[in-house]
């Protein structure tokens, strides 16, 4: 098969079939006698959404609400500030994705840290991290590693085969479905169905998100990134709503198989133990984290550096991105949306990342929000 | 930080390392948490250095197959 690159990328973004899939949605639209929303958990998604100016596409009545999909966005300042707390007490050279530079700790970002001295340096992965650990042995290095299990899976393959003395890992991991279940089980926001991570799919596969229709009789569409692929999922979870279905439906088999990546998840399951996490102005949400398992205590950073408890403030001065996190509240509702919050200057951890819901709406700047 | 993106593997350089071509610029990938073996001409996502998913040409046929049901009705 020699397909060219851009011919694949170009079908999944084709203009009749976007066309096509809008006029079947407002179809199906119309047939469902109330107001549908939809949630995804993805900041690629809320990105590729806006980007595609997909909410402007779809008729009335259906609500597309991003929820706390951004990993950067939801780390607490808690995490932030004991990583800052290892910098300051210790010699280390913290490495962390780009992202992660501008996250508000309690007082300070890992960026302004840089600016009085601390050595930040960003990477594009755990390896390079690792890299730098092993060209200066000499110097300690600890990887800030934040993601979902499409991330966490990577940072896994490194914790398992790399024993540096002067290299350890900060876990601030975050495993989706147990979230996605205390989403559901919320009283403050109300949606119908789930739109669930293309590529944290491509991970853990289709089983993790089965008992979202077995137990709460909830319809999920695993969608990917491109135009095509994110309404193919919201297509999927209309029909499902409209015929009263409730399934876990694949529209990403391309990439996503129904057992996932099952070296992936090996990694994931001797790497980490599940734990509870802290997510950024949430509070702690139980089962929604991944720990570095202490058979592999040498590389895990929370017991190389005896880090004392923090007192800790994930908001401040108005922000509400623990409202925009779970949808409810759009960024346009925010006081300091653009205002004193803007990409250029960020006060909540929404505005940092180029997948947060505030970042990504600043950034394109079209009024994609309706009342 | 789903930043999986897609790319296609141009040389394979060692039992756990491929390179890829990402629209036009080739980096190499780390191919340890896959478990299928990888050829010249596969279509790959790459995450953080690491290759995630390989794409499967048979699902991508069915793609083809889907369009054409959504575009003739």
């Amino acid at each position: 098969m020699s397909k060219n690159m851009s011919e694949l990328t170009t079908n999944y973004r084709n203009k009749e079939i976007v066309d096509a899939l809008i006029t079947k949605i407002k179809l199906v639209n119309a047939e469902i006698d109330r107001d549908i929303r939809i949630m995804h958990v993805c900041g690629t998604h809320e990105h590729d959404i806006v980007k595609a100016g997909l909410r402007s596409l779809l008729p009335k009545g259906i609500d597309l609400i991003a929820g706390p999909g951004c990993p950067v966005c939801v780390s607490s300042a808690q995490d932030v500030d004991e990583v800052l707390w290892v910098a300051d007490n210790h010699d280390v050279t913290i490495a962390t994705f780009g992202d992660m530079m501008r996250v508000p700790g309690s007082k300070e970002s890992l960026y302004q840290a840089q600016g009085r001295g601390v050595d930040v340096r960003v990477v594009y992965g755990v390896s390079d991290a690792v890299k730098l650990a092993e060209k200066a042995p000499e110097r300690d290095v600890l990887f800030f590693s934040v993601g979902f299990e499409t991330t966490s899976c990577v940072t896994a393959a490194e914790v398992l085969r790399t024993k540096l003395p002067n290299f350890s890992i900060y876990s601030s991991h975050k495993v989706i479905p147990p979230a996605m279940e205390l989403l559901m089980q919320r009283d403050d926001i109300e949606f119908h169905g789930f739109l669930a991570p293309g590529h944290v799919s491509t991970i853990i596969g289709v089983k993790p998100y089965e008992f979202i229709p077995e137990k709460y009789n909830f319809p999920v569409s695993i969608a990917g990134f491109e135009p095509v692929d994110i309404l193919l999922g919201i297509y999927s979870l209309l029909k499902q709503i409209k015929n009263n279905e409730h399934q876990v439906s694949n529209d990403y088999k391309r990439y996503v198989k129904y057992e996932g990546n099952i070296a992936a998840i090996k990694a994931l399951n001797e790497a980490y133990v599940i734990s509870d996490a802290r997510w950024r102005g949430l509070g702690v949400w139980p089962n929604t984290g991944h720990e570095i398992n202490e058979k592999y205590g040498h590389i895990d950073a929370k017991k190389k550096y005896s880090i004392p408890q923090l007192k800790s403030q994930d908001l401040r001065g108005g922000c509400i991105c623990d409202e925009v996190l779970i949808g409810k509240s759009k960024p346009h509702q925010c006081k300091l949306f653009k205002k004193a919050c803007r990409p250029e200057h960020p006060i909540g951890a929404c505005m940092v990342s180029s997948e947060g819901t505030c970042n990504v709406a600043a950034t394109y700047e079209e009024m994609v929000w309706e009342e | 930080m789903c930043l999986a993106i897609p790319g296609l593997v141009c040389e394979v350089v060692s039992d756990t390392r491929v390179m890829v071509d990402i629209t036009g610029v080739r980096r190499e990938a780390d191919t340890s948490l896959l478990e299928e073996a990888l050829e010249i001409g596969d279509y790959v996502l790459v995450h953080t250095g690491f290759i995630i998913s390989k794409l499967d040409p048979e699902q991508a046929k069915e793609d083809l197959k889907l369009w054409d049901e959504i575009l003739s009705v």
